[in-house]
């Protein structure tokens, strides 16, 4: 019975995280933690914690001293990365462990459902710890090799051999035995053979409940075996070949695999980093101006010269009626306004002289037709010649 | 007031973000002005000019922190994949030609695929053409053709960047 809340242990877990990593640190290297290093870590970081570490049993005395629990162990391992490698010969037993399940259902599948359904997921466990644990294994082997080359304890050479000879002899070969797929004694063939059973029963098994659960591992199945033929690649490329990859050293590689442990927790070089525009800014209007501009359909734009404003003839009607009047009478109108547009201007226009024919139409003019003169006038503008009656003005009002 | 050769190209380059580089007739012309270029980027901008022996850029306070990490990414898991495949990997960078499918071979193939996967400019053989496009603007590589390029001087940066990083580490570990 746990003295705490789980919430309460997880917080703890966080609040306290540093001491237990120094304490991870020291089980992963030695073990065990004993009593006098737990004292000095707890000590070193201020942090009493030692009866909630048994309390909330996240470790346990042996003897005089302690170790993680191991389902805490495990925790510190997968969030920190960092696995202690399994021996090849620990891992093994999951040949047999997954073969014995398999024959059992094998000759069980006439049988009882229930413990056939049992003995599937047992088979699913099984190969999903023996999964991850290879996962694990070359996760660790990974990070070993890549810390051979690069040889941030300048190794000598003869010693760097030394350490890679260990990994391959010990862990890399015999992992990659287990994995080889052209190897008949390796696990990776028995999951072959058990997804192609498998492959078969999830198909034609009687019962639907077995189908479906024979369809899961079948799977989970494909799943591993990919997984696995990627570790088994890994071996192959990277690991297997290390003696002959730490030959050369390289302070710049030695950098680049130092960064990679971390990348997103180093400084890196600067580089500039072009000025946005933000809308408040001065060129904004412009830039979106330019910018929308790019989608705007085109058309074809006529350009014509603009009509120059101060060329344009305005009838200045009172000025020229006050002429007129002066001049009454008049024998013929059209004449006058032929007349009078010729003194100031050198072509009759027509636009003007028709202008000028407006004042026939001002109130209290007195007209006489000519009718003695059957035959019109002729009067020529810049664009025309206009056949026009010979119109008298005798008066304007009363007078 | 005459402004050097080159005025208005080279001030457009390195405030977009381009390494000048020597091979560019800009060089020349920047490098002759070094003194006002650097006086005219510190007065107007705040920004400081870096002309090293075969290129040149300008930084800035605000800097472009995750572009340089994600380019730091690539040529940390090229050189590595490089030199796995047996190759001398700095005289790769610095002389091969790259063919953007082999590339993408050693990434696929990589033991970092989950570093890889997590980087949005490196997950997967479409977004590591846009990035090459980045680094393309950026005069970091030169494409040398639709699927091919070499990289510029400017790999400097990342690589001394690498020793440097290196050199500290060893410092911690207490070797000379």
């Amino acid at each position: 019975m746990l003295k705490a809340e789980p919430k309460t242990i997880l917080n703890f877990l966080a609040n306290h995280f540093d001491s237990l990593k120094d304490l991870f640190d020291i089980q992963s290297d030695e073990g065990i933690i004993r009593k006098e290093q737990l004292m000095q870590v707890l000590s070193e970081r201020n942090d009493p914690i030692e009866t909630q570490l048994i309390d909330y049993k996240i470790i346990r005395k042996i003897g005089d001293d302690f170790e993680f629990r191991d389902v805490y162990f495990k925790l510190f391992e997968f969030i920190l990365n960092e696995f202690r490698p399994l021996l090849p010969e620990t891992i093994q037993k999951y040949e047999q462990s997954i073969g014995k399940l398999f024959s059992k259902i094998r000759e069980g599948i006439k049988g009882d459902n229930l413990i056939l359904k049992n003995r599937i997921d047992d088979l699913n466990n099984e190969i999903r710890e023996f999964s991850e644990a290879v996962e694990k294994n070359t996760i660790r082997l990974l990070a070993e090799t890549r810390e051979l080359k690069s040889n941030v304890e300048k190794l000598d050479y003869k010693e760097k051999v030394r350490k890679a000879s260990f990994w391959i002899d010990y862990y890399i070969i015999p992992l990659n035995n287990i994995l080889d797929i052209n190897h008949a004694e390796s696990i990776t063939n028995k999951l072959f053979d058990i997804s192609q059973y498998v492959n078969v029963r999830r198909l034609n098994f009687n019962d639907e409940n077995i189908r479906l659960q024979f369809e899961k591992l079948y799977n989970f199945l494909v799943m591993t075996n990919d997984n696995l033929l990627r570790q088994s690649k890994l071996l192959t490329n990277e690991l297997l070949p290390l003696i002959e990859r730490i030959r050369t050293e390289s302070i710049i590689l030695t950098g680049w695999i130092e960064f990679l442990k971390q990348p997103y927790k180093s400084t890196v070089p600067k580089i500039f980093k072009p000025e946005r525009y933000y809308p408040y800014s001065n060129d904004m209007y412009l830039n979106a101006k330019e910018y929308l501009e790019q989608f705007v359909t085109d058309e074809n734009i006529l350009m014509e010269d603009p009509v120059a404003n101060s060329d344009k003839w305005v009838f200045n009607k009172e000025l020229y009626k006050d002429r007129m009047l002066q001049q009454l009478p008049i024998d013929s109108f059209f004449d006058w306004c032929g007349l009078t547009l010729r003194s100031e201007y050198k072509d009759i226009e027509t636009d003007k002289f028709f202008a000028l024919t407006g004042l026939l139409f001002e109130d209290d003019i007195f007209l006489e037709l000519d009718e003695k003169e059957p035959d019109r006038k002729l009067i020529k503008t810049s664009q025309m010649t206009l056949r026009v009656p010979k119109i008298k003005i005798l008066k304007y009002g009363i007078s | 007031m005459e402004f050097p050769r080159y005025h208005k190209d080279i001030v457009s380059d390195l405030m977009g973000g381009k390494f000048i580089l020597a091979s560019d007739p800009k060089f020349v012309s920047l490098k002759e002005s070094e003194d006002f270029y650097a006086k005219f980027f510190r007065e107007s901008f705040a920004y400081e000019l870096e002309v090293k022996t075969d290129f040149a850029f300008i930084l800035s306070y605000e800097t472009g922190e995750q572009l340089s990490r994600d380019i730091c990414l690539f040529f940390a898991v090229l050189s590595f994949e490089l030199d796995k495949d047996g190759k001398n990997f700095l005289e790769e960078i610095q002389y091969a030609e790259f063919e953007m499918d082999k590339i993408d071979e050693y990434f696929q193939n990589s033991s970092y695929a989950e570093l890889i996967l997590n980087n949005n400019q490196m997950k997967d053989s479409f977004s590591r053409k846009q990035f090459f496009t980045t680094l393309n603007r950026r005069n970091i590589i030169e494409k040398t053709a639709e699927n091919k390029f070499t990289f510029t001087q400017a790999y400097k940066v990342f690589v001394d960047f690498a020793a440097d990083f290196a050199k500290g580490k060893l410092s911690v570990a207490g070797v000379d």
